[in-house]
């Protein structure tokens, strides 16, 4: 056998190291090519359709868009009401995970117990979760109408109406989505092991109280996953759809209508499935938008052991 | 030790991909696939499967391999299968909207099919078994492009007790709005704090709609070119005797016994919570699963006082063939045939608990039961709604979101009325855009 020079073994080399990369690659690229790839491009067609799922789609260039943007209200209160989720649900979910993650940061005994209590919602189907809130929420019956009675005795105010009350109904659901911010906390409570002991115990010799030492030390180096979190959140609102449409129904009077229930009742209810196209590229537009103007805080968050 | 473990992991295992395999050796039979609502683990599958096992044994030439779904994932299973042209050889779908498919080709023509066997001189099936409107439903330019599977139909409930607990008989049984009202105040039952233990009637309680009570005045959502009506005196005066019917009571008071039934988690009426009710035979199949034990009957839904229509909103699947293939549709044929026979639809009422297409042959299934024989009776009453093609989803979501704030004081019945005729009105002109 002829004997092959350094340089043509090494070009072999990296050539049968990318055919063994490519092939250990393969599935996952298939996945993407067929299920993620494939399915975004018919769609970005199919926005410039009128297809109702049984006739061959037709070309109708942008009226789908124009329709959405300047002749369909419900597409107009559906954003509202889910750019609302996202305002509220966001921040409030950051704060409540941080929260956890602070309480459960301790050396209890236990304590591994009571991380999995808050992280256990999160494997819990959200049609149970839906069903199980809906009971709780109920404004006649439901216990957490019971617990504040006095409350509304004191105030002499009506009991809440929650979910059945189109006031309410957006905040009850983004509440509702708290119990799951176990989620979050698991990742905060991931980095928060990665802060050095040292600048704590630096910060207590220089008198820091407890509450100091959150504010100056664990905050800002937990800034990465509360950053990544907070970009995870805003994609993550934006598509909610699964707990209204268990729970509310869109209602009452659409206020839980957000944008991904209609983009479903557009394709399944009216037979639209090109508008339904259109309102998924909107979406996703509407969210990298979103994305990328959150992303701008990055000079904010703090890479431990990143150089100036 | 290890080898002994692999054998009987390996039984296990093998045992397990058996169970798995479903699929029998057909030989050069032609397959029909079929999908039914008989999944698996449901009530109705052993029964469903030896209706089709019958048929297969019967044939030399076709094999049909049943599937069966779960009714809520059935919808989006379908209409996926017809989009990606994937669809089974035969299903059930639903009639109201067999007019869509027709139109955009998914759809064998029956009525080619019909005339075929006439031609060969075959026997064929015979349409007038079938109510007229349901096969209207099933044309689409003068031919027939799906045949009614089933039959649903709506009437009043009453609850025997209740009426006998307060001096009432069958023979007071309301027949008009004016004595609807009457004798549901008579039936009230509501403790000095107002709550409210028994509620008389409440029209949208149930399967009580706002279609429903329109069409017994002779009014309808739509002109007949599809153009939203909802403007009219007449309109508004049905939208507010739904809605006014139980305003002696809080809406708070309602809405606290709404819940109440709700925690229960079954129907109101075979709780004994509501004297009537406005539903369909589900309720009566419901209440015979679970052995509701309520002295109870049925009577046609009361008609306004004057000129008052005795109809009501009757629901259908419709059986369709997908395939144009002729060996396939030669076969699938066939089968609907053995499906739509006298015989068969008796089995299938039995085992699905719905009241089938066939009239002679549910006439004879309710034979000495007076529920579904009143029942089987109404559905000669019986009209689907219209199937529009701006706003398919006219009757629920496009409705509801309206009606729902008139129900919760939040807008005037003429707010609704108009709110929701503007919304038509806009979904028309954007699917006209579209054309």
């Amino acid at each position: 056998m002829a004997k092959k020079t350094k340089d043509g073994s090494l070009t072999l080399l990296i050539k049968r190291e990318k055919k063994v990369g490519f092939a250990f690659a393969s599935p996952w690229l298939i996945g993407l090519a067929v299920f993620t790839a494939f399915p975004m491009l018919a769609s970005f067609f199919l926005s410039f359709t009128r297809y109702d799922m049984v006739s061959s789609p037709r070309f109708i260039g942008l009226t789908n868009y124009r329709i959405l943007f300047f002749s369909d209200n419900l597409f107009w209160t559906s954003l509202w009401n889910t750019l609302y989720h996202v305002m509220l649900a966001v921040p409030l979910g950051l704060i409540v995970g941080i929260l956890l993650a602070l309480l459960l940061n301790s050396r209890i005994r236990g304590i591994g117990v009571y991380r999995t209590i808050f992280y256990l919602p999160n494997v819990v189907s959200i049609v149970a979760m839906g069903l199980l809130w809906l009971w709780l929420f109920q404004p006649h019956f439901g216990l957490i109408n019971q617990v504040l009675d006095p409350v509304y005795s004191l105030f002499n105010m009506d009991p809440i109406g929650w979910y059945r009350d189109a006031s309410w109904s957006k905040f009850t659901i983004v509440l509702m989505g708290l119990w799951t911010a176990g989620g979050s906390m698991i990742i905060y409570l991931a980095q928060m092991q990665d802060i050095p002991k040292e600048y704590y115990e630096a910060a207590e010799i220089d008198g820091a109280g407890s509450l100091r030492r959150i504010y100056h030390i664990t905050l800002p180096l937990m800034t990465p996953s509360i950053f990544f979190n907070f970009i995870m959140g805003i994609i993550a609102g934006f598509q909610v759809f699964a707990i209204a449409h268990i729970m509310t129904g869109g209602g009452p009077a659409r206020s839980t209508y957000y944008f991904g229930y209609y983009l479903f009742d557009k394709m399944i209810m009216d037979h639209q499935m090109g508008s339904a196209s259109a309102m998924a590229w909107v979406l996703l537009f509407v969210t990298l938008i979103i994305t990328i103007l959150a992303l701008r805080l990055n000079r904010y968050v703090f890479y431990l052991g990143e150089q100036d | 030790m290890k080898k002994l473990l692999i054998v009987p992991v390996l039984l296990v295992f093998g045992l397990t991909l058996a169970a798995c395999g479903d699929r029998e050796d057909i030989g050069d039979k032609t397959e029909i696939r079929f999908w039914h609502m008989s999944p698996t683990g449901s009530e109705s599958y052993s029964e469903m499967r030896q209706i089709i096992r019958d048929f297969n044994e019967s044939q030399d030439e076709y094999h049909v391999r049943g599937t069966g779904f779960n009714f809520w994932d059935y919808w989006d299973r379908i209409g996926v299968a017809i989009a990606s042209g994937d669809a089974p050889n035969i299903a059930f779908h639903t009639l109201d909207n067999v007019v869509l498919r027709a139109q955009g080709g998914a759809l064998a023509n029956i009525s080619e099919l019909i005339a075929a066997d006439i031609a060969k001189g075959e026997d064929t099936l015979d349409l007038e078994v079938y109510l007229e409107n349901q096969l209207e439903f099933a044309t689409h330019d003068d031919d027939l492009y799906a045949l009614p599977f089933s039959g649903t139909t709506r009437m009043l409930f009453y609850n025997l007790d209740i009426f006998e607990a307060n001096g009432l008989t069958e023979d007071d049984v309301p027949t008009t709005w004016s004595e609807l009202e009457t004798v549901a105040r008579q039936l009230d039952d509501v403790d000095a704090d107002g709550r409210i233990n028994i509620l008389g009637f409440d029209p949208t309680f149930g399967e009580g709609t706002y279609h429903g009570f329109l069409w017994q005045k002779g009014l309808d959502f739509f002109d007949e070119d599809l153009n939203p009506t909802l403007d009219t005196d007449e309109h508004l005066e049905v939208l507010e005797w739904m809605l006014d019917f139980n305003d002696i009571y809080s809406r708070s008071r309602l809405d606290a016994f709404g819940e109440e039934s709700q925690m229960l988690g079954i129907s109101p009426f075979a709780a004994g919570r509501l004297g009537m009710v406005i539903s369909s035979d589900g309720l009566y199949q419901t209440m015979r699963s679970y052995g509701a034990d309520i002295n109870y009957g049925v009577a046609p839904i009361p008609v306004p006082d004057e000129d008052g229509i005795r109809v009501n909103w009757g629901s259908g699947f419709s059986i369709e063939i997908y395939d144009d293939d002729p060996e396939k549709v030669e076969g699938t044929w066939e089968f609907l045939k053995y499906l739509q026979d006298y015989d068969t639809q008796i089995r299938l009422a039995e085992t699905l608990g719905f009241l089938m297409s066939n009239i002679p042959a549910m006439e004879e299934y309710a034979e000495g039961n007076p529920i579904l024989e009143a029942f089987v009776e109404e559905l000669h009453y019986a009209v689907d709604k219209v199937y529009v093609p701006y706003a398919p989803n006219w009757h629920a979501m496009d409705w509801m979101q309206y009606f729902e704030e008139g129900l919760a004081g939040r807008k005037s019945a003429a707010e609704v009325l108009e709110a929701a005729r503007d919304n038509y009105i806009q979904k028309r002109e954007n699917y006209e855009r579209m054309q």
